[in-house]
């Protein structure tokens, strides 16, 4: 894993999704571009890397965004902890297994985070909360083709759509 | 690049003392004040911003250029009925500007008896968006002016005439504005129609809800929602939001109403702050 790769990634898309998100939005239901990055170090790279990578995407995330301090590093380490201990039983060279462990991953993240909302503001209704949930995880776990062809051209040597591990 | 296979000992050795150095540092964080993990959060991100500035005009200047390219192709005859339009409002511009003349002087003697009883000064600021908030379930900007034009934290934020927001962080040359969509912000207003007092909340969402609402209040769709200046806070008579549900569920003691923001945050490039 090349760290000025990763960080030259990391920058492009903080860049992407705090100012041209607009773009590919649908009204509330934006992708977060984040979480793909977070899936594809959490299958890539040794455990070590993988939390480093991972607590890395999560305080940017929280420096670009309004809300606790420290609380998406904290998430985006244990969702990348748990990817990384079943990756040896997924088939994670096909594109529906990324698609499919990114969506139910960023439905638990976001349940998660929503709850901590929840908890801080009580403002959210149920019913927009959800929607909202599953539409934004849906339209992240649809990125995550383009996004990790992207990544992969960017990291050649890592060999993700590999059958084995090498 | 070799990668390990999960094993228990790899776990064990040194990446546990990694995930807990960082998983400690950042427990730390979140329990820092509020103010103080603005500040860190402002002043990390300030070298970060000029990149943002750039990126959101390139975005801007292209998303700008296109509708430019779609609006010419597209809208040839109405141009020419625009031009028309315009042509006449110029006229009528001219007729009302001399009307205003006259006006502009009984208005300057009412303007001196009520500086006099003034006490707070106000100014505005006009700022650029710079970036969006990168959460799903967040709703703030970040715009281009800070404390060097005179910001502070809880200043009003306007576009067109209506309430977008309050500034929450205040850097040097940045600061961050929590809309009105964000679940974090309570806006106290008034149905203009009906005068009822109430509470306009963010929820995540494109619309906000209106909270305690009792039951027989007559709000009607289209009804609009001014701020209110109970609590001192925002000035009054600000354009808020348009009611575009309302729903008396079984046996709820308040109605449920769902309100349309006056501005489309993601349509705006600028902004006015109102100085207090």
């Amino acid at each position: 894993m090349r760290w000025f790769t990763f960080f030259c990634i990391l920058i492009c898309i903080s860049l992407f999704q705090s100012t041209m998100i607009n773009w590919i939005n649908f009204g509330s239901v934006v992708p977060d571009l984040y979480f793909p990055l977070v899936v594809y170090y959490s299958f890539l790279v040794d455990i070590k890397r993988n939390t480093i990578a991972n607590w890395v995407t999560g305080l940017t995330k929280d420096f670009l965004s309004e809300g606790s301090l420290g609380m998406n590093s904290v998430f985006f380490v244990a969702v990348g902890l748990f990817i990384w201990s079943v990756r040896g039983i997924l088939f994670k060279g096909h594109f529906v297994t990324q698609i499919f462990v990114t969506f139910i991953f960023s439905i638990m993240y976001n349940v998660l985070y929503t709850l901590h909302m929840v908890i801080s503001f009580r403002s959210l209704s149920i019913s927009t909360t959800l929607w909202l949930i599953f539409a934004c995880s849906l339209y992240t776990a649809a990125v995550v083709p383009i996004l990790f062809l992207v990544l992969s051209k960017f990291q050649p040597t890592q060999g993700i759509f590999s059958i084995k591990d090498k | 690049m070799r990668t390990s296979t999960p094993s228990f000992t790899n776990l064990i050795k040194n990446p546990l003392t990694t995930i807990t150095v960082l998983l400690l540092i950042s427990l730390v964080l979140l329990f820092l004040p509020p103010k103080l993990s603005g500040y860190v959060k402002v002043t990390c991100t300030a070298p970060f911003r000029p990149l943002q500035w750039a990126a959101c005009l390139c975005s801007n200047s292209a998303s700008n250029f296109f509708d430019k390219i779609i609006t010419t192709w597209k809208n040839a005859q109405v141009k020419i009925q625009l031009e028309e339009q315009i042509s006449y409002l110029k006229n009528t511009i001219t007729e009302q500007q001399d009307t205003i003349y006259k006006l502009q002087n009984k208005l300057q003697t009412l303007s001196k008896f009520q500086a006099e009883g003034k006490s707070n000064k106000v100014n505005t600021v006009p700022a650029d968006i710079i970036s969006y908030d990168t959460s799903s379930f967040r709703k703030s900007i970040v715009i281009n002016v800070g404390s060097k034009h005179g910001v502070k934290p809880n200043d009003i934020v306007v576009s067109d005439n209506a309430l977008i927001g309050r500034v929450s962080t205040v850097g040097g040359g940045s600061s961050v504005v929590i809309l009105i969509t964000d679940p974090s912000s309570r806006v106290p207003g008034r149905v203009l129609q009906t005068r009822e007092q109430v509470i306009v909340e963010g929820n995540s969402s494109k619309l906000c809800q209106l909270k305690y609402v009792p039951r027989w209040a007559k709000l009607k769709i289209g009804d609009d929602i001014v701020s209110s200046d109970i609590g001192g806070f925002y000035p009054p008579s600000l354009p808020v939001a348009t009611i575009v549900e309302n729903k008396i569920e079984g046996g709820s003691l308040f109605q449920s109403v769902k309100v349309l923001p006056k501005v489309n945050i993601s349509k705006i490039e600028s902004v006015l702050v109102i100085t207090r």
